[in-house]
């Protein structure tokens, strides 16, 4: 899997401390890994955007993987999620997924 | 059916029969009063400009429902294209009829309960959301004019709507019948209302559960038994009947769009219709879906407005010679700074906006608060530069009667006269457009339509995110570390 920003500019939830968590929910998890953005070979892309905007939400970002999955503000794939439960919420999703 | 053209909507209007009162009088045929004409033909323009090659770009696009082209006011927006699009159209209509053209507020309306009727049926198994498609399909099929009815009577500002010691303060629901619901109460200052085909009625507030009568969302014809409109007064609104054209200032589009007291008296609406019952938690998002989408036209349409505006009050200080003039300038060049810092904002808002479940688009909530909150700013000052430049004569202007009188006459046209080659009717045409536009009701619709300033406000502050500020300050103050 990878991870994605969309730029930070303004964001409405603590990107950084999302990513932080997720990446160290992964590193636990035996069959997920985490691959640059930019590889060739990504199952699943997690795009984690600071407001609805979604700037990170593009055609050509999304086509880098099999599936992609949204958090746009305080919300996952138009779900809203409170932010204190995006990185658990992005870990079960993952889970299921890999 | 198909896209109308103005007079096609004239006299769609014609045919139907609304309970409207003015000065004490049931009006026979709004297209047809002198009264109501102005707001008529405004929103006529919202029909031809549609079918006129130069704005067919702007106020034309294709339904996403089936693929047939329709008036742009009758479509949901499905990207941040159609948000640009619609603040690019509202200008050029602000431009040409110099007033308001009424036919957004319904087209907003359309778009927060596309969107809000899809989330509720996502929550609930509810089938509001088909229900309102298949009368979008009539909207855009009969190309529509809907008017957008939100703001309650209130009664007691302290109460909530269930505390009201009259209920009809907000309108709510009497009555469940099986095959449709009976509805009472009053909608206040609707713009468009008696010029419409009929009337999105929604919630004005949050509501909680003991509030849930009043959670109700609808759509009714505008000449549905027991819908009664009542229309305001306007500054200066005896000139509309005086015959005087000259000193309505503007006398084919008004000063600002034609509002009424909408009374419902225990109206049935057909389950059909019927798009919220209830879904108290779904009342304040409504809200706030609908006053973004309505707060984001503001730098559009304010900003065609100021255009005609700036051309006025130039135009008048050309007649007078005193367009060279250095302050004159640096105000002129003040008017636009302020009028294209409008439209600033709602570009901006347009291109941030974002996707909802339902699948449309709507503007930045933050960013198109924040457009309305300069709008009851900005257009007061740019109507001050104007009142400023144009001269006391603003005020004090003789009649058009005078101007034709056999005996003073010639007295008025003679000291209104300034250069040789300018006709005094020029200045005193220009002076009365100035007037309409910057003396009365207009002014004010800039300040209350959309909502207050507080209700701006209070959404700004909602939406301001204090703590990813506190957090940045934080963080460079080496504070926690």
């Amino acid at each position: 899997m990878a991870l994605k920003y969309c730029g930070s500019c303004n964001p409405l939830i603590n990107l950084s401390q999302i990513g932080h968590d997720l990446l160290t929910a992964i590193e636990k998890e035996d069959d997920l890994v985490f691959v640059s953005p930019e590889s060739t070979d990504i199952n699943t892309l997690v795009i984690l955007c600071g407001c609805a905007r979604a700037c990170g939400n593009l055609i050509e970002t999304r086509a880098r993987a099999k599936r992609s999955i949204v958090v746009a503000g305080e919300t996952i794939d138009m779900t809203p999620v409170a932010e204190i439960n995006i990185s658990g919420t992005l870990t079960e999703k993952l889970r299921k997924v890999k | 059916m198909g896209m109308m053209r103005g007079d096609e909507y004239r006299d769609s209007l014609r045919r139907l029969k609304p309970e409207i009162y003015y000065l004490a009088e049931k009006i026979a045929s709004v297209a047809d009063h002198p009264a109501f004409m102005p707001h008529v033909n405004a929103a006529a323009l919202t029909y031809d400009m549609a079918r006129a090659p130069e704005f067919e770009e702007l106020l034309t696009t294709t339904s996403h429902l089936d693929g047939k082209k329709i008036n742009f006011f009758t479509h949901i927006h499905h990207s941040t294209h159609d948000l640009i699009r619609k603040v690019k159209a509202l200008r050029a209509l602000g431009q040409h009829t110099a007033s308001c053209f009424a036919r957004c507020v319904g087209h907003d309306a359309m778009n927060a309960i596309f969107s809000i009727t899809y989330d509720i049926d996502q929550k609930n198994g509810t089938d509001y959301h088909p229900r309102f498609i298949n009368l979008l399909r009539e909207i855009q099929a009969k190309d529509l004019f809907l008017s957008g009815a939100m703001t309650d009577a209130k009664g007691d500002r302290r109460l909530s709507p269930s505390q009201q010691p009259d209920p009809d303060q907000y309108v709510h629901v009497v009555e469940k019948k099986k095959d449709g619901i009976v509805v009472r109460g009053a909608k206040t200052h609707i713009t468009g209302a008696v010029n419409a085909h009929g009337h999105l009625v929604m919630p004005t507030t949050a509501m909680k559960e003991a509030d849930t009568d009043f959670a109700v969302c609808f759509y009714v014809p505008v000449d549905a038994p027991g819908v009664i409109h009542v229309f305001g007064r306007q500054t200066n609104d005896d000139r509309k009947c005086s015959g005087c054209l000259i000193d309505q200032g503007n006398a084919e589009f008004g000063i600002v769009g034609g509002e009424a007291l909408l009374v419902f008296e225990d109206v049935f609406v057909p389950w059909e219709h019927v798009f919220m019952c209830g879904e108290h938690d779904f009342a304040f998002e409504l809200v706030e879906r609908f006053a973004t989408a309505h707060r984001q036209n503001y730098g559009g349409c304010k900003a065609g407005l100021s255009d005609v505006l700036i051309g006025a009050i130039y135009g008048l200080n050309e007649t007078q010679g005193t367009a060279g003039a250095a302050h004159i300038k640096d105000k002129i060049v003040e008017m636009v700074h302020l009028a294209e810092t409008l439209y600033c904002c709602s570009i901006a808002c347009s291109c941030q906006g974002y996707q909802l479940p339902a699948g449309n688009f709507i503007a930045d909530p933050l960013l198109a608060n924040v457009t309305k909150l300069n709008v009851t700013r900005n257009v007061y000052e740019i109507a001050r530069l104007a009142q400023d430049m144009a001269g006391g004569m603003l005020a004090t202007l003789p009649s058009e009667a005078d101007w034709r009188d056999s005996v003073v006459g010639k007295y008025v046209d003679k000291y209104l006269k300034t250069s040789a080659e300018v006709p005094a009717e020029t200045r005193m045409r220009l002076l009365r457009l100035i007037e309409g536009m910057t003396c009365g009701t207009a002014l004010v619709e800039s300040m209350h339509g959309a909502g207050s300033p507080q209700a701006q406000k209070i959404m700004i502050m909602r939406r301001a995110n204090l703590e990813h500020k506190k957090r940045l300050a934080r963080n460079l103050a080496k504070i926690g570390e």
